[in-house]
């Protein structure tokens, strides 16, 4: 090699160090992956070839800094965000039980409860973050993952976690891991897989991937970027399998792109999920409920939300709604929430004159009322609610007292959004964490005489046989095979 | 050819030193409800950051009952890079230089997050008892660690010295 050439290349090798991958975001945004194929436009011709590939299979990526750690790095992350996926709260409480049960592994090889107990709950808070972000639905919860693996020192405690349990793992299954390995697997644990500046193998992947991701359901996929042979990048998949050997993944998959010594994450297009226009869902239960999905147990129709529903509607008014809409109690419920404090006042009181403007959101929404109104919104207005509601009500309660007068409650206030008059119209993602089956789904249900397809339904119409349209094409055949 | 790549510690915006210190709250701790033979660990002062720990020579070694004194220094970045130990007695041994500076893996690059100030110790003492010959610091103890044990004996008992002394 001349002078020249190592000039060059220690010139490279300086450069390489000033690189963006030693600076930057722990963890980078997320970003459209042409974005390596030009980077490697004018590198070798491999390299090239497998690149210009890449964007068109894999829409989007992401940087994690070249400090040593972001093999870790970005294995942890990309299991944060195959959780969010999931997008249920229940699933991250799950994972939190389930890594909390896999401590015995760390106690069995030996690690200090009280030293790796600080890592362990770097990764539970984060979980609980996750969860509660979901439960809010504020939408928040990329932003959450993205600022904690940005922050040093908690990101350091989660990957260190996840590197003692790997460690864990392997040695608890020796017979997996040791085959691959020419010298003890306690010492290759300690030295490769524990050690702070260990970076991400092959063999902690699969540790992981056995006891952490596969569990979980989600695959890992490994690209293999470099200067082998071939048009292609070389792809390694951790995938959970049955009994058999069949891959039984949830759908969700963990992908990183390795490139010889330095690990980013990679995204298909269908991974991403949509840009929602998040906006916070006010936590009105009750009645988005009811609308939605039947009757929920804990079902406690709250007349005042009731009532400033119906003002919304227009030309319906508080003194039409208040004889006509009985207060709803299904008996059910032993001990029904408490009625919201209303002052007592006279059920059918004509509506004063004028009717008091009600500092309140909703009343923006309302033409004002007068009292002459009232009497002909009740009789002629399309949206009467005259007819008795028949619905399995006890009417143990009187009517509740409704006055113009009195003030809005403040929950209508508190909670502030937007009334959704349909389910059509509910935020996507909206109450991800609960199963909205309608109860026509069930077998049982599907089986049982109130089904109207059952015969013993009173509305059950069998279905009639028309020989005419069924047979309509093997008739036609028949003819012409007669005919000939 | 190798290309020399920075990584560590420089400048990485730790959480702050209070986790660290949180961290070294509880090792002290553990340390001083399980007390351990021969090993003692105390903070300088109550920053936490620097600590003063103390080993004991293993029986059969060369070291036997002699008592030697540390300086750890803890950084920002603890427990993700290793803390700083160096003797503060005067030792002869193959891994330590003439200023106390140790030549040990888990105090380098085999350092991990799930090690502790004991384990530290614990392994420093095992290494007065079975020092790495294949990279010494001190070529001349190495030496005579295998061909002459006396000789190392007496180069061991001429430069310790007891904890008295070095205070004074």
């Amino acid at each position: 090699m001349s002078e020249e050439e190592l000039a060059q290349f220690q010139k490279l090798s300086n450069e390489y160090s000033a690189d963006q991958n030693t600076t930057g975001p722990y963890v980078g945004e997320r970003q459209s992956s042409s974005a390596i194929a030009t980077e490697y436009a004018n590198a070798d011709r491999v390299y090239q070839i497998k690149t210009a590939a890449l964007p068109s299979q894999y829409a989007y990526f992401r940087t994690c800094r070249g400090d040593g750690h972001c093999g870790w790095r970005a294995l942890a992350f990309t299991y944060y965000e195959a959780l969010l996926r999931v997008g249920d709260v229940n699933k991250l409480e799950e994972e939190e039980a389930r890594l909390q049960s896999m401590h015995n592994l760390l106690n069995q090889v030996g690690f200090q409860e009280h030293v790796y107990i600080d890592f362990a709950e770097e990764v539970y808070m984060l979980l609980q973050k996750l969860a509660q972000s979901l439960r809010s639905m504020d939408g928040n919860a990329e932003n959450i993952l993205l600022e904690t693996f940005n922050d040093y020192g908690t990101a350091m405690g989660i990957i260190t976690f996840f590197k003692l349990l790997a460690s864990a793992w392997m040695q608890c299954h020796p017979n997996d891991f040791q085959p691959f390995l020419e010298y003890p697997l306690k010492t290759y644990c300690s030295d490769n897989i524990e050690a702070s500046q260990a970076e991400l193998d092959h063999l902690a992947i699969g540790a992981i991937s056995n006891a952490v991701t596969k569990p979980a359901g989600f695959a890992i996929h490994v690209l293999y970027l470099d200067r082998s042979e071939g048009t292609s990048i070389d792809t390694h998949r951790f995938e959970p399998v049955d009994q058999n050997g069949m891959s039984i993944t949830n759908g969700i998959t963990m992908r990183l792109l390795y490139r010889p010594g330095h690990y980013d994450i990679l995204y298909k297009a269908e991974d991403v999920p949509a840009p929602i226009q998040q906006q916070p869902v006010p936590a009105q239960a009750p009645l988005q409920v009811a609308l939605a999905a039947g009757y929920a147990e804990e079902f406690v129709p709250r007349s005042n939300n009731m009532t400033d529903i119906m003002t919304m509607i227009p030309g319906l008014s508080y003194t039409g709604l208040s004889q006509q809409w009985p207060s709803v109690s299904y008996d059910y419920d032993p001990s029904p929430a408490p009625q919201p404090q209303l002052q007592p006042v006279p059920t059918y009181a004509p509506a004063p004159t004028p009717a008091a403007p009600v500092a309140s959101s909703h009343q923006e929404y309302v033409t004002p009322v007068h009292a002459s109104h009232v009497g002909h919104a009740q009789s002629h207005h399309p949206l009467r609610l005259e007819t008795p509601i028949t619905l399995p009500i006890h009417n143990s309660r009187p009517p509740p007292p409704m006055a113009i007068d009195c003030p809005a409650p403040p929950v209508t206030i508190e909670k502030g959004g937007p009334f959704r008059p349909s389910m059509y119209e509910l935020e996507p993602g909206f109450g991800s964490g609960q199963l909205h089956h309608l109860p026509f789904q069930t077998s049982i249900f599907r089986n049982s005489h109130y089904n109207t397809a059952h015969y013993l339904n009173p509305d059950f119409q069998p279905e009639e046989w028309s020989p005419d349209s069924e047979y309509a094409t093997g008739n036609r055949g028949r003819l012409k095979s007669t005919s000939q | 050819m190798a290309l020399s790549a920075t990584r560590g510690a420089n400048g990485s915006n730790a959480s702050g030193s209070s986790t660290v210190a949180q961290r070294l709250q509880k090792e002290l701790m553990d340390i001083m409800m399980n007390p351990t033979a021969g090993i003692t660990a105390f903070p300088d002062d109550e920053n936490m950051m620097c600590w003063t720990a103390t080993i004991l020579g293993p029986d059969s070694t060369p070291y036997e009952s002699l008592i030697f004194k540390l300086s750890m220094e803890f950084g920002a970045t603890y427990p993700y890079e290793p803390p700083t130990v160096v003797f503060k007695t005067p030792i002869y041994h193959p891994n330590v230089d003439m200023s106390g500076r140790i030549c040990l893996d888990i105090l380098k690059d085999k350092w991990s997050a799930g090690l502790s100030v004991l384990s530290v110790l614990l392994s420093l003492q095992s290494l007065l008892g079975e020092p790495n010959n294949a990279s010494p610091l001190n070529g001349q103890a190495a030496e005579f660690w295998d061909t002459d044990p006396a000789a190392f004996k007496r180069h061991v008992l001429a430069r310790h010295k007891a904890p008295e002394e070095l205070d004074a």
